[in-house]
């Protein structure tokens, strides 16, 4: 899958051939559209970046009839990030999406650390489970759920997000983190903060999917740092289901298809009949690093 | 998205095609700076002036490509050249490639400079922004036009040679007066093109510049205070860049109005009554 918010709705990367790609996860997608934060943005910083793009959207109802009937004529599933500021803005993106054709699923972000409220759904179970329940209650989709890193208890969360009704959860979204110009003596942010994605955390995402594949019975799909095929096997093998592409779309645009290959050589190689022969434990076996 | 701008040029947009260039030249072309030319006939064939590519880089730590417009390019040889600063990781890296070296480039892309119409061109270059010039004013010369190109540097040894813009007329401006004007660029700029007597002169050239955030600010205030429209001022923006294709949004710059465009799709070359100029910041000057 490629990871939202570095692919776009879809429409910006001829290069990727859409075969090989489990699903394209959209844009976080607001109920109003929304322009953004101001620059700067985006900060280069040692094996990875910062971003704090700021949720820019064209708002749900754009994406329902402009994109999702091109979406519809895919062969490839495109699962709508939503973002909100309320659980009432959630349900109603929600709302909105279900039952349109092209939409394959729903990703909800609770876990942006780029807008005022946005992460605090993803660092309290109680808030996940509440904000999971309300959008459970009114849409058919399959429904994942992204979660933060940025909590003390990342498993809490999971757990409570599975309680709730979620099908999936993604692991992780970004790691608030900050970069100064020391010439300017200034973050190079306009917001100070941003997430930070990239290489950078790929340990930290393959401990925060270790742990919470082995307490939930829902899939996760792996994300954070993935470059190449080992990295994407390493989460595999953590025990996420599927793993999700970020930063490395803007480095390699053609990097889905050379890590889809490299898996299936990878089974080949080592004679596995499929993915879920993968795994180093069976799921939510209560183990602990 | 439904923002996008009005783009100034007929230039294709979006995705570009990635391949692998063969670094044929090296040089130091003025203080500080590189230039390499590639052979890459697909590339020299597509981009137009003002475009940009992406150019990986392998600098340990480093992960994003460095977006850096075509200084020129040659269809008939296939070959692109690129003049940049050595200033960080990434430029550190392409400064150390030599001949025979292979350099991964994606593009070109988003929107080239405007050189259709008659009216006399002037270029202005600040600092490294010369470094997009080289092509544009030969297109511009190939047009029949006529073109003044007004750049400026710190030091003499810093700017490029005037016997880059041939059927060009060059003139220079150094901070410390080691060459032509002793002062800033927009200082020449208005000593050559002084205020109109009489007469409002708007639509009587059109202004295509690239430099430092503070001189593009300068510059569009003298080009005000000289009743030059800024419709007729076409700037090519240098901004932080993520993907390059308009996918991470992380170019963004303020737009006239309200909002943002993206640099990678929008520009980099845009007009300069498309661009919020009061909320342009130094920040912008990657």
């Amino acid at each position: 899958m490629v990871a939202s918010g570095t692919f776009g709705y879809g429409f910006d990367a001829p290069q990727v051939d859409r075969t090989v790609l489990g699903a394209i996860v959209s844009k976080g997608t607001t109920l109003r559209p929304r322009e953004g934060n101001a620059p700067t943005r985006i900060a280069e910083t040692p094996s990875g970046m910062l971003n704090a793009i700021g949720l820019q959207n064209p708002g749900v109802d754009f994406v329902a009839r402009a994109y999702a009937p091109r979406w519809a004529t895919w062969d490839v599933p495109v699962i709508v990030n939503v973002a909100g500021d309320s659980v009432d803005e959630y349900v109603a993106v929600a709302s909105r999406l279900d039952g349109v054709a092209g939409v394959a699923g729903l990703e909800l972000n609770i876990s942006c650390p780029n807008v005022e409220s946005g992460l605090q759904f993803g660092i309290d179970p109680k808030m996940a489970a509440e904000v999971t329940r309300a959008v459970r209650s009114v849409t058919e989709l399959p429904l994942i759920v992204k979660l933060t890193p940025n909590v003390t208890d990342i498993v809490a969360v999971a757990r409570a997000v599975e309680d709730a009704g979620a099908d999936a959860v993604s692991a992780i979204n970004t790691y608030v983190g900050t970069a100064i110009d020391v010439r300017r003596r200034h973050p190079i942010l306009s917001r100070g903060s941003g997430g930070l994605s990239g290489p950078a955390i790929k340990p930290l995402a393959l401990h925060a999917v270790w742990q919470v594949a082995g307490e939930v019975h829902i899939p996760v799909i792996g994300v954070g740092g993935i470059m190449t095929p080992d990295d994407a096997l390493e989460f595999l093998l953590a025990g996420a289901a599927a793993v999700q592409l970020g930063t490395v779309n803007y480095v390699r645009p053609q990097a889905a298809t050379e890590i889809h290959h490299g898996i299936g050589a990878y089974l080949v190689e080592h004679d596995l009949p499929d993915l879920r022969a993968l795994p180093i434990r069976p799921a939510g076996v209560l183990s602990h690093v | 998205m439904t923002t996008a701008l009005e783009r100034i040029s007929p230039s294709p947009s979006g995705g570009g095609q990635r391949g692998g260039a063969v670094v044929v030249e090296r040089s130091v072309p003025m203080a500080g700076a590189v230039e390499l030319v590639v052979h890459h006939p697909p590339s020299a064939v597509a981009a137009a002036p003002g475009q940009f590519f992406q150019l990986a880089v392998s600098a340990p730590h480093t992960i994003l490509r460095r977006p850096y417009s075509a200084a020129w390019t040659d269809p008939a040889s296939g070959r692109v050249g690129f003049i940049f600063n050595v200033v960080g990781a990434g430029s550190s890296w392409l400064s150390g490639l030599d001949e025979g070296d292979e350099l991964d480039l994606l593009g070109p892309l988003g929107q080239g400079f405007d050189l259709e119409g008659d009216r006399p061109a002037i270029c202005v270059a600040g600092g490294l922004g010369v470094a997009v010039f080289p092509g544009v004013v030969r297109a511009l010369i190939a047009r029949g036009r006529s073109v003044v190109v007004l750049e400026g540097a710190r030091i003499a040894t810093q700017l490029l040679p005037a016997s880059r813009f041939p059927g060009a007329d060059v003139r220079v401006a150094t901070d410390d007066g080691s060459a032509g004007h002793s002062g800033s660029v927009v200082e020449l700029f208005a000593k050559y093109f002084p205020p109109p007597s009489g007469e409002g002169r708007v639509g009587a050239v059109d202004i295509l510049t690239c430099g430092p955030t503070p001189m593009l600010t300068a510059l569009i205030d003298a080009a005000l205070r000289q009743e030059i429209s800024l419709s007729s001022i076409q700037v090519a923006l240098e901004t932080p860049m993520g993907c390059g294709i308009g996918t991470c949004l992380g170019c963004a710059a303020p737009r006239a109005g309200a909002g943002y465009f993206l640099t990678c799709q929008d520009g980099p070359c845009v007009r300069a009554d498309r661009i919020a100029w009061d909320l342009m910041t130094d920040a912008f000057h990657g």
